[in-house]
């Protein structure tokens, strides 16, 4: 900037003044001084403007401008600037000229021009510069969002223990690979994996070791499985998706890596940790798969791969799981068809071999299905016995049989007992005695006509109650038979301990019976056993009679009585009966 | 403050912020229909407004200066807002271009103007946090980048703790800067004061006020003496703002009306 002719000492009493004028208008960045000092400079400015031939508006502009950058920029500055430049320039700084208030009003009109100017490109500068501001947080607000979003969405969908994809994502996941369109022709697999006995670590080492083993297993696998998707599911379970596989052989390989990656022994926390894992494997093509189905049949064959011993797979078996399922609805149904009254006894007789004559017949359960017909006992004990159910439904089938079985007295003195089939979990029951007492105080029936069967492997345990309630029944007069004698442990000790009255052979030794060539070694064995038996004071009655060829043989042998289709096929207790009558 | 933390702030322009509304009562174009709405909201229940904003600006102005010329070279500036004429930053490192300052400021517009502000200035930086987060702002890693607590700073909490509520326990807010504080340290605090304020003013300007996300809390000279705890109040004490250390005598007149009252305090050991 020029230098400005300076009429008066600085700051002059014209400056001074409109400084004072100025003040409180806007916000001013500067003590009173350096603001008095700035106006001085544009005072003289304004004079040498006035007097200067040719007269240049220029001057009015930048005096206007400078006031603006100076932040004398609202329009009160602008209207006290005008004002005090009008009434006291010219007369303050005694200027004199021809045409003062010609130029005075030109240069009036430059300063507020110049003003003007500066502070509309002001404003508009700051308003952008806001606007720009407000963008940029919007865009900085936004990214943080979308940035907790994802942080979000990644706390929900992983494990915080070992940071492995969680349910969620693997569900997800297994969507999207058996929806993908255009994928129906694919094949997908997945691996339930379990660890073996883990519990037995969180036990006896505590949760914390429990929890570092569980993340080291995670590493492991994560390593191991490489692209193929690892998560965990809970607890000790965690699950691998393998996507576009080309049949089981794939998925086998994938199961045998995972084992491999577990067996290794953990250093965790000090302790060295020897561990398994079993795996179920399903694997199928992606037309009609749909993820529930798929992990339910992974979790069934994991459970194939634990109860066949663990540290294994085992492979999706379509059948053996249409039985299981099967056999678990019927399980199921068992306590509402007890109270429906759809099961019911059959007898099959229990025939002397000395006079033909009917001492006894065996009580076998029937279940009059809704939906399946008659079924026979094969096709649902064994399945009570393994979900507990049997203890009910034995129960129903003892007290079913001692009530009928007192009814065939009023025939005459020489009724027949009844042989009722006790399991091994009905044996053990603390409540046996009383049970069998109770029911023989309610039908009546006199306690020697009470059969109770039951098999070499109840006896196998070391439990000293089972022995102690026979041994209490037998005293009472009720008949203790071992069922199917000679195949399964066969341990005599028990016959030295326990109050036997009979042994019922099991039908393998009779059927041999059957070709006189081949017989030979079971007739032998079937001598040997009757012999036994009658030296220990014991009836012997053969099951599974079905000639007449194999009842003579029996009967020359010295065996009391038989059993089978030769002698008569299970059928209701009035058929049976009136054989007597 | 309820929202989840990893819930961030959204931008509403449609919602004045006080930032924007003080840069308007200063006579700046930094602002939006929404905030010059408030504002004029503000000037026609306060008159004054605009003058208390200009007043208040200057108190920083010549307590940054006195500053400056105390030695101190770091300024921790919260509740900065619009960063228009007059900042601590130009003041201090027009003084000395070695100068160091962090400004803090909860409002994440003004936040970005600071940066495109101070973008290029080695010395200065911008960090967006709450006053009400004492803690959160003193482990701030640009602060501790910038700032070295273990020599003398001066703490600028001016215009902004009318905005922090009782509930919020601003003594144990300042407390808790005080006690991070080497000695030698300095805290300028200024806020709006209801002495010799009607009754109906006070509760105008509470009402302007609860549109924006800050609601006013006004305090008597006595409470924000109180707040200087800990420092050794500089002459004149806590007064209205004009009153403290004027440039001119007659620059202190008529002082009560800029209703801003402050003070400065020296941390002493």
């Amino acid at each position: 900037m020029a230098e400005s002719p300076r009429a008066t000492p600085y700051p002059g009493t014209f400056a001074r003044a409109w400084a004072k004028a100025v003040s409180g208008t806007s916000y001013l960045p500067m003590t009173q001084a350096q603001l008095e000092s700035l106006l001085d400079r544009l005072t003289g400015e304004l004079a040498g403007a006035l007097l200067t031939e040719p007269f240049d508006l220029r001057a009015g502009h930048r005096v206007g401008a400078e006031l603006v950058a100076a932040h004398i920029a609202s329009a009160e500055g602008l209207g006290r600037t005008v004002e005090v430049i009008q009434l006291r320039l010219v007369r303050d700084l005694g200027l004199v000229a021809e045409d003062v208030e010609d130029r005075m009003a030109r240069l009036l009109a430059a300063v507020a021009t110049g003003y003007a100017r500066a502070l509309r490109d002001r404003t508009l500068d700051e308003q952008e510069s806001i606007r720009r501001a407000a963008m940029r947080a919007r865009t900085q607000a936004e990214r943080a969002l979308r940035a907790s979003e994802a942080r979000f969405r990644h706390q929900a969908t992983h494990d915080p223990l070992t940071g492995l994809p969680n349910r969620t994502l693997f569900t997800e996941r297994l969507t999207a690979a058996l929806n993908e369109p255009g994928r129906g022709a694919q094949r997908v697999g997945v691996c339930f994996l379990d660890l073996d006995r883990f519990k037995v670590v969180n036990d006896t080492l505590g949760h914390q070791i429990g929890d570092l083993l569980l993340a080291t297993v995670a590493e492991r696998l994560r390593k191991a499985m490489g692209e193929h998707l690892v998560a965990r599911l809970g607890g000790d379970e965690f699950v691998i998706l393998v996507e576009r596989t080309n049949g089981t052989d794939d998925m086998v390989a994938v199961a045998e890596t995972a084992l491999a990656a577990v067996r290794t022994p953990a250093l965790v926390d000090g302790h060295e940790l020897q561990i398994s894992a079993s795996i179920g494997i399903v694997e199928r093509q992606v037309a009609g798969a749909n993820p529930t189905d798929l992990m339910r049949a992974a979790d069934s064959t994991l459970h194939w791969a634990k109860s066949a011993g663990g540290a294994r797979w085992a492979l999706y078996d379509a059948e053996r799981n249409q039985r299981e399922l099967a056999r678990y609805a019927l399980s199921a149904a068992i306590p509402a068809a007890l109270e429906r009254g759809e099961f019911y006894l059959d007898y099959q007789p229990l025939t002397s071999l000395r006079d033909g004559s009917l001492v006894g017949v065996e009580a076998l359960v029937r279940w009059r299905h809704p939906e399946l017909g008659v079924l026979r006992p094969d096709s649902f004990i064994g399945l009570a016995e393994e979900t507990g159910l049997i203890v009910q439904l034995g129960g129903w089938v003892l007290a079913e049989a001692c009530r009928e079985a007192e009814a065939w007295s009023a025939g005459g003195a020489s009724a027949p007992f009844v042989s009722v089939n006790l399991a091994v979990r009905q044996v053990h029951r603390p409540g046996l005695v009383q049970e069998v007492r109770a029911l023989l105080r309610q039908t009546g029936l006199p306690p020697e006509r009470l059969q109770l069967e039951i098999t070499e492997s109840t006896m196998m345990s070391t439990a000293e109650e089972p022995v102690r309630a026979l041994r209490v029944l037998a005293d009472l007069g009720v008949r203790i038979a071992i069922d199917d004698f000679g195949t399964g442990y066969s341990n005599l000790a028990y016959l030295r301990d326990l109050p036997v009255t009979e042994l019922k052979v099991a039908g393998e030794f009779v059927a041999g019976l059957r070709s006189p060539s081949v017989g030979r070694t079971d007739e032998r064995i079937l001598a040997s056993l009757v012999s036994l038996a009658h030296a220990l004071d014991l009836t012997v009655t053969a099951e599974g009679v079905e000639t007449a060829g194999q009842a003579e043989r029996l009967r020359a042998i010295g065996c009391d009585a038989a059993q089978g289709w030769h002698f008569g096929r299970p059928a209701p207790a009035d058929r049976i009966l009136a054989r007597i009558r | 403050m309820q929202r989840p933390d990893w819930a961030p702030d959204t931008i509403d322009i449609e919602r004045p912020s006080v930032a924007r509304m003080y840069d308007y009562y200063l006579g700046g174009s930094h602002n939006f229909a929404a905030d010059r709405a408030a504002a004029q909201a503000m000037v026609a229940a306060v008159p004054e407004a605009p003058l208390m904003a200009q007043a208040n600006r200057a108190f920083l102005r010549r307590a940054v200066h006195h500053l400056a010329d105390a030695g101190i070279r770091q300024f921790l500036d919260i509740g900065s807002g619009i960063p228009t004429v007059g900042n601590v930053h130009e003041i201090a490192q027009q003084l000395d271009p070695q100068s160091r300052v962090v400004y803090v400021d909860v409002d994440p517009v003004a936040v970005a103007h600071s940066r495109e502000i101070l973008a290029g200035n080695e010395q200065a930086a911008v960090v967006q946090e709450d006053l009400r987060h004492p803690e959160a702002i003193l482990a701030h890693p640009d602060v501790r980048k910038l700032l070295d607590l273990s020599q003398p700073v001066a703490v600028m909490v001016v215009a902004v703790l009318h905005f922090v509520s009782d509930d919020d326990r601003p003594a144990e807010l300042l407390r808790t800067l005080r006690d991070a504080l080497a000695p030698g340290s300095y805290l300028v605090l200024s806020q709006a004061s209801d002495d010799g304020r009607s009754e109906d003013e006070r509760a105008e300007a509470e009402r302007v006020y609860r549109r924006t996300d800050s609601p006013l809390w006004v305090r008597s000279r006595a409470e924000l003496t109180a707040l200087f705890d800990g420092f050794e109040l500089l002459d004149p004490g806590v007064v209205w703002v004009p009153q403290w250390r004027p440039d001119t005598p007659e620059s202190a007149g008529d002082a009560e009306r800029a209703v801003f009252m402050g003070g400065v305090g020296r941390l002493g050991g």
